[in-house]
């Protein structure tokens, strides 16, 4: 468990690091647009679409920043009513949902999107990069989803089991 | 009803109940839904919608308007506001409560989120009033409603949300331009409860400003103030897309807040940028996992079919008007702005068709809905802020917050059946065929 934690420490910062590049380079990106449109009187051609991808991948990857900060909302008012233990039950069956919907959806889903799209050889029309490695973001924010779901379910799963321990 | 639209539904309101986070409820209730229409890729369908969902340039204006939110939030933008709101109202009975409702508009009309408003206007004011004498709860209950003025006056991100979710039947730059006479009515609204409440309880008046403290005081607002015509001015005439004038309110509102107010540091930006990614990823994936959700639903025909029930169970216009109010008033008392814009646009857009109601006035009725959803318990994400920073409860807050949620909802109603209000503006400016 520790070990888990240590390794989440890491790749949040990365990830974090990374998040914070990708957002700094957008809008540098999108001013560039603007300044070549309205001043140079010659507009990029690939800003837009470069700002599309990494619109892409930091919203995917962020989304994994945000669930192992509790950052996604739910609707906490009904579990809230619960007593201690059977709320950390729900918990337990929240990641579990979690860590299915990333593994089956983001991974799966996604290796087979990418390879798909690969298949196709779809390129994009400017930068002519192909679409596939576009959407790789979501296969690999689903490995990070699914890192984050099961370490959240494996801490709840502790606690539950030292509160069954003491009661008894 | 199908076994798919049969599975999406329970499944979604068990993981709701539950408390899974609403995109993840979204995107396994579609996953699941996909896995009993059978004849295709259930896990790739739903992957594709996601990735398909959010790539776009539209709206990458969102997290540009988040980021020079923060950017204003940080950078003292909003007090020089309130000095400024200070001079035009400081001086009347209650004065302090106008200055907290009028900045809060002016801080709408250069932000587009309502929490920002709360915690950089509201951390200032509150503590302010109490001082003053006004009664803390008030306060808190004054700056909670008039933070969501934020959100009819553009730029607005729930707004550019909407319009997506129409499909594009709404421009981005027209739900703007319709959001700004009900913003206005709303922020009137509240300011008349406030002015009786102020003379009802004899507050003091506030202090009145030698001419030159006047106008230094404008002067110092006007660089804040000249965003909107840089941002609105920009569109309306065709200098930016919506995405690119938002990248120019990110830059003029770092200029000012790290270069002329100087109140943010080279060194916060990292954790700004951190922030406002995250913000942007928690919309991005409620948005992507909505797509999936939406395309289940339109390929069994559901809007269509709750369009069709609910026109047959009455032709009355009036009464399915306030029909969807009371489920957007109840559904904004649980569910925050965005999934609800998301989930619920699909399903009432047919039926404003029906009605002849224009997707614009639509789109500003459910807006100030779940605004007021905002302000209620249980969840109210700028009721649970606001009590935050005035240090009191949501139980001490309901009785003062009251007259606010009635004089809102007088808006809304009026704004419902008054359909001129939301679109006089836009079809002056020419956004109406």
């Amino acid at each position: 468990m520790s070990f888990l934690i240590s390794v989440k420490k890491v790749l949040d910062r990365m990830l974090e690091g990374l998040v914070i590049v990708v957002m700094a380079v957008l809008v540098l990106d999108v001013l560039w647009q603007v300044f070549t449109r309205l001043v140079l009187k010659d507009p990029s051609t690939w800003t837009e679409e470069l700002a599309i991808f990494m619109l892409v991948w930091v919203s995917l990857l962020g989304a994994a920043v945000a669930l192992g900060r509790g950052a996604h909302l739910g609707i906490d008012y009904f579990v809230g009513k619960l007593p201690a233990r059977a709320k950390l039950a729900t918990e337990v069956l929240v990641f579990l949902s979690i860590a299915a919907f990333s593994l089956l959806v983001m991974i799966v889903g996604g290796v087979d999107l990418v390879a798909s799209n690969l298949d196709l050889g779809q390129e994009s029309p400017a930068l002519r990069v192909k679409m596939g490695y576009v959407y790789l973001a979501v296969p690999i924010s689903g490995f990070f989803l699914t890192l984050y779901a099961v370490i959240g379910l494996l801490e709840r799963l502790q606690r539950l089991s030292s509160i069954v321990n003491r009661k008894s | 009803m199908d076994l798919p639209v049969l599975v999406l539904v329970v499944s979604f309101a068990v993981l709701l109940l539950l408390n899974v986070p609403v995109a993840f409820c979204m995107g396994i209730a579609a996953m699941l839904a996909f896995l009993a229409m059978g004849g295709m890729p259930a896990f790739t369908a739903v992957a594709h919608n996601i990735a398909t969902g959010i790539d776009s340039f539209a709206l990458l204006a969102i997290p540009f308007f988040i980021l020079s939110g923060l950017f204003m939030g940080h950078g003292g933008i909003a007090r020089r506001l309130i000095d400024f709101a200070n001079v035009l109202v400081g001086r009347f009975r209650g004065g302090l409560a106008y200055v907290n409702v009028l900045t809060c508009m002016l801080f709408g009309a250069i932000s587009g989120s309502a929490t920002a408003a709360v915690s950089s206007v509201g951390g200032f004011m509150v503590p302010l009033m109490n001082k003053m004498g006004y009664h803390r709860d008030f306060n808190a209950a004054v700056t909670i409603t008039a933070a969501t003025t934020g959100l009819l006056i553009p730029p607005s991100n729930v707004m550019i949300v909407y319009s997506l979710a129409t499909g594009g039947s709404v421009s981005i730059a027209a739900i703007f331009m319709a959001g700004y006479l009900p913003g206005i009515l709303v922020g009137l609204g509240l300011l008349i409860v406030s002015g009786v409440i102020s003379i009802r309880n004899d507050y003091g008046k506030g202090e009145t400003f030698p001419l030159w403290e006047s106008v230094v005081r404008f002067l110092r607002a006007i660089p804040a103030m000249l965003l909107v015509l840089i941002v609105i001015g920009g569109i309306l005439l065709g200098w930016f897309t919506p995405t690119e004038a938002s990248a120019v309110a990110v830059l003029y509102s770092f200029i000012l807040a790290v270069c002329v107010y100087r109140e943010v540091k080279i060194r916060d930006l990292p954790e700004i940028l951190l922030q406002c990614g995250i913000m942007t990823s928690v919309v991005f994936l409620l948005i992507g996992t909505s797509m999936a959700m939406a395309w289940v639903l339109a390929s069994e025909n559901v809007p269509q079919g709750i369009s069709a029930a609910m026109v047959g169970w009455t032709d009355n216009k009036a009464l399915l008007l306030l029909v969807m109010n009371a489920i957007l008033l109840a559904v904004g008392c649980f569910m925050d702005m965005t999934p609800a814009v998301l989930i619920f646009t699909p399903i009432f857009l047919p039926i404003a068709e029906k009605l002849g109601v224009h997707p614009l006035h639509l789109g500003i009725i459910m807006i100030m809905n779940l605004c007021i959803g905002l302000c209620t318990p249980p969840v109210g994400t700028c009721l649970f802020l606001g009590c935050g920073i005035a240090g009191t409860t949501v139980t001490k807050v309901m009785r003062p917050i009251l007259p606010f949620f009635i004089s809102m909802i007088v808006t809304l109603l009026l704004c419902t059946f008054v359909p001129e209000i939301s679109l006089w503006l836009p079809e002056k400016l020419g956004f109406l065929k």
